[in-house]
């Protein structure tokens, strides 16, 4: 049975879509899955007919964009209301991406810049049209300022296999195993369960069938296997443990990631992080087949807490970034002695363009582009989002590439040197509550 | 009683809009707006960013076409600060842009036009869409999806990626093709230009189906505004090119755009209304895009491509105000694109390593680049300050160069729909898809 599912566009650009319609052939498998029940940038429906939907009736809506009218405002919630997942889609949903820049100016400056100074205004025109259009927010904001969001695809554009893969995903296209038993009944640990031993084991509720590797060398289960239709008795024990995470370390929370990541079976893509009450909605929303909606109710639990938790402690210091994906040497024979503009020289395609002078966001960025644009000889800016919130990100970034780079500068001088810091180190989140301080 | 017609939004395209007619109590039409309901203040936010990041922030204005928001703003920085690009980067950018026009004029026709006349006006509007169109006619879908990816695969390859592009640099190109990618893309040139071909007889199919809608609905005598090199079609480089409603030519360097564009603002559109200066509004609104490019140019700049100009000028005219013809032209262009992508491809200096000068020095002072996007004329004009850090910036963006005259169309449209009663007489095929 096809799954019900809505695209909304808001102010963006088109980009995401391009990005899920560049997968061309890709997308015959995919496509008979679907019952798009609303995308105005492919299909005919009006926004009359998504209004007159019954709320919580479409499984999974994709929001492209950020909000920058009370339409788009509208539209967030009219959605929210309408599916019962909700998929921020690309970096302008996420994050606000490079229109957020905007937020630095009021309003009113915004509008007199465009509709009335503008060069090319010749007739004695001018001033902000009024008649039948929305009007303006003060501030672009991100979709999570307005409505909780289930998942968030970051990127700009996202990776088109990324896209496909989740969308695969949500629908229950990728199936688990889903053993009968437990891990634990077959764990080679017989005494001293690792449970016991304060280590987070997710034994209690993985499939059995593995070669037990983890365990025989002492190691707790990963989850690798995916869930098991029952859960071991153990599972009590590790729902308390996931329920004090307080002070849980940061590699610990690396964990934690890997561990959904391969226990959901996610497919490999950072950029797509699962939020909050995904695997309940889906329980009670998602077509019944949905593996996601079959989960024991410890499993679901448990699984369900750590996305929670995550959601509300978002930190990806020691999760891949973007250097994790460049092949390019640090520790090269070049030092970064002085910063350098885009425009200066022409780098080599070997050292790492950091030490030859030129700022990459690469080390504070999210992977899961694959470093595409480091293949064509150009720095990272940036677009999935940084590794860790709530900081001065221009301060993180010099911090880092001091610690872990040839760079022979003192902070300040860094720092100084760069003349337009926020389109430098915040040109895709300045709009995020979540980014700088 | 007066009586309102919303349209909302206006699907199939990229953008955000919506269409309002109104009639008075004699079925009068009084008003038609265009209502574009988004825009997101890129005129201003582009102030104090270093200028050579503009081309990286750019592209996000328009995610089916932004290469031209890569190529567009990089001339005008170049331009502002003086700087001359090796030949090599010039024709790597030419490819570039050329690959894009060859995926998006591929998508608008298959994927965002094509629902219409093979469904017809009457189809079912759940069904009316690329995906039925996919299910239906999976050869033909098939075709285009892989004449798609080859475009945006090309784009990916010299850009970095399709989506929002990387490679351009104030100076020239940060990296030229590797050649065992260029040869990659050299096998499946064959192939694209049989299938560009075949699009072609789809279109004059369509074209002869729907001939008395071609020549009788929506033609309305605009100005026109395109790009032309020394008179010839080209989509990378050129001058402005204004075209009367009677066929008169009027160039301009893009430094004099001032002299030529006008903006007007309504009170009822976030995307402005552009018309020709000397013409004064609204008398001087002119369309862009494919048809005006080929109202504007002597002759396109290849020789299927001009074979299929002169086709399409023997049945409807040099100078042509078939709106629906606009399809037509889009596939005139196609061709072309596919042409000088196979030259191009063979060009030794598309993987000449000599992409990027080295002598670029910001400098105080102003530039202006154009390039024909897929959807218009795109136009930046940016200031820069000696450090280049930017100013100021003005932004003429392809789509808005034809709201006024999409709403003048949809305004004779209107009229013939509801006053004239013109539909009801027409000839129309039975649909391909039923």
């Amino acid at each position: 049975m096809a799954v019900k599912v809505a695209f909304m566009q808001l102010s963006d650009c088109w980009g995401c879509h391009q990005s899920l319609l560049n997968n061309h052939l890709g997308l015959l498998p995919v496509l008979p899955a679907l019952e798009i029940v609303y995308w105005p940038a492919v299909v005919d429906f009006k926004h009359d007919s998504l209004k007159a939907r019954e709320n919580g009736s479409v499984l999974v809506g994709f929001i492209e964009g950020s909000i920058r009218t009370n339409e788009d405002y509208e539209n967030v919630k009219l959605m929210r209301d309408k599916c019962a997942l909700i998929i921020a889609f690309g970096s302008c949903s996420c994050y606000g991406n490079v229109h957020g820049l905007a937020n630095q100016w009021n309003k009113d400056d915004l509008v007199r810049r465009k509709f009335s100074e503008v060069e090319s205004i010749a007739d004695g025109s001018g001033g902000e049209p009024t008649e039948h259009t929305p009007g303006f927010r003060d501030k672009i904001v991100p979709v999570d300022e307005v409505v909780n969001v289930d998942a968030y695809i970051a990127g700009c554009p996202p990776k088109p296999e990324g896209i496909v893969s989740a969308i695969a995903f949500l629908l229950g296209q990728k199936p688990f195993p889903m053993n009968d038993l437990a891990f634990c009944n077959d764990c080679s640990i017989k005494d001293n369960c690792l449970l016991d031993t304060g280590k987070l084991c997710f034994g209690p509720i993985t499939s059995i069938g593995c070669s037990l590797k983890c365990t025989s060398n002492g190691n707790p289960c990963v989850g690798c296997f995916g869930p098991a239709k029952t859960v071991d008795s153990r599972a009590e024990k590790l729902i308390g443990m996931t329920k004090s995470l307080a002070s849980i370390s940061s590699g610990d929370k690396k964990n934690l990631y890997e561990f959904l990541t391969l226990f959901l079976n996610i497919p490999l893509m950072a950029g797509f992080d699962l939020a909050g009450d995904i695997l309940k909605q889906v329980k009670k929303y998602g077509s019944p087949s949905t593996p996601l909606a079959n989960l024991p109710p410890t499993t679901e639990e448990i699984a369900g807490g750590l996305m929670a938790f995550l959601r509300d402690n978002p930190d990806f210091t020691e999760i891949s970034n973007v250097c994790d994906t460049c092949p390019r040497i640090i520790g090269s024979k070049s030092t970064m002695t002085r910063v350098k503009r885009d425009y200066e020289g022409l780098p080599n395609m070997e050292d790492c363009l950091i030490e030859q002078g030129y700022i990459c966001m690469g080390p504070v960025t999210k992977a899961g582009c694959g470093g595409l644009c480091i293949t064509v000889n150009t720095p990272c800016s940036g677009c999935y989002g940084q590794t860790k919130w709530g900081v001065n990100q221009a301060e993180r970034f010099a911090d880092t590439v001091l610690k872990q780079f040839n760079v022979s500068l003192s902070k300040d001088d860094l720092l100084a040197q760069v003349k337009d810091p926020i389109g430098t180190f915040e040109k895709f989140t300045l709009a995020s509550r979540k980014g700088g301080v | 009683m007066v009586k309102v017609i919303e349209v909302e939004p206006v699907t199939r395209l990229e953008g955000h809009g919506g269409l309002r007619v109104v009639l008075d109590d004699d079925g009068k039409v009084q008003d038609v707006q265009f209502n574009i309901t988004s825009t997101r203040f890129f005129e201003k936010f582009l102030e104090g960013r270093y200028c050579e990041h503009i081309p990286r922030i750019t592209p996000r204005i328009c995610g089916i076409c932004p290469i031209p928001h890569h190529l567009t703003p990089t001339k005008a920085v170049e331009d502002a600060w003086g700087v001359k690009i090796p030949p090599a980067a010039y024709k790597l950018r030419q490819l570039l842009q050329n690959a894009k026009q060859y995926s998006s004029h591929t998508l608008h026709f298959y994927a965002l036009a094509a629902p219409d006349f093979l469904l017809g006006p009457f189809a079912d509007p759940a069904l009316r869409n690329v995906v039925h169109v996919i299910n239906k006619m999976p050869d033909v879908g098939k075709m285009a999806l892989k004449m798609m990816d080859f475009g945006q695969k090309l784009c990916a390859a010299i850009g970095g990626k399709s989506v929002h592009p990387i490679s351009a640099i104030v100076g020239g190109m940060k990296k030229p093709l590797d050649e065992d990618v260029r040869d990659k893309f050299l096998k499946q040139i064959e192939d694209q230009v049989e299938w560009a071909k075949k699009t072609v007889d789809i279109g004059l199919k369509v074209v002869e189906d729907y001939w008395d809608v071609v020549a009788n609905v929506g033609v309305v005598p605009t100005y026109y505004v395109g790009m032309t090199k020394n008179g010839i079609h080209d989509i990378y480089d050129g001058d402005i090119r204004i075209v009367s409603p009677d066929g008169e030519k009027f160039d301009y360097p893009p430094q004099k755009y001032l002299d030529a564009l006008g903006e007007h603002i309504p009170e009822h559109s976030y995307a402005t209304h552009m018309y020709y200066k000397p013409a004064g509004y609204p008398e001087g609104i002119y369309r862009a895009n494919t048809l005006a490019m080929t109202n504007c140019a002597d002759k396109m700049a290849t020789p299927l491509a001009d074979e299929a100009l002169q086709a399409m000028r023997a049945k409807i005219g040099n100078i042509s105000h078939h709106t629906f013809a606009y399809h037509w032209a889009r596939l005139i262009e196609l061709v072309e694109s596919i042409e000088v992508i196979a030259t191009l491809l063979q060009d030794d200096d598309v993987v000449n390593t000599d992409c990027k000068t080295l002598d670029v020095q910001p400098r105080e002072g102003d530039g202006v680049g154009i390039t024909e996007a897929p959807r218009g004329l795109l136009l930046y004009h940016i200031w820069s300050d000696a450090e280049g850090i930017c100013k100021k910036a003005n932004l003429l963006v392809a789509t808005n160069h034809n709201i006024a005259g999409i709403e003048k169309t949809l305004m004779h449209v209107a009229k013939q729909v509801f006053e004239d009663k013109a539909l009801e007489g027409l000839k129309l095929p039975d649909p391909w898809i039923k």
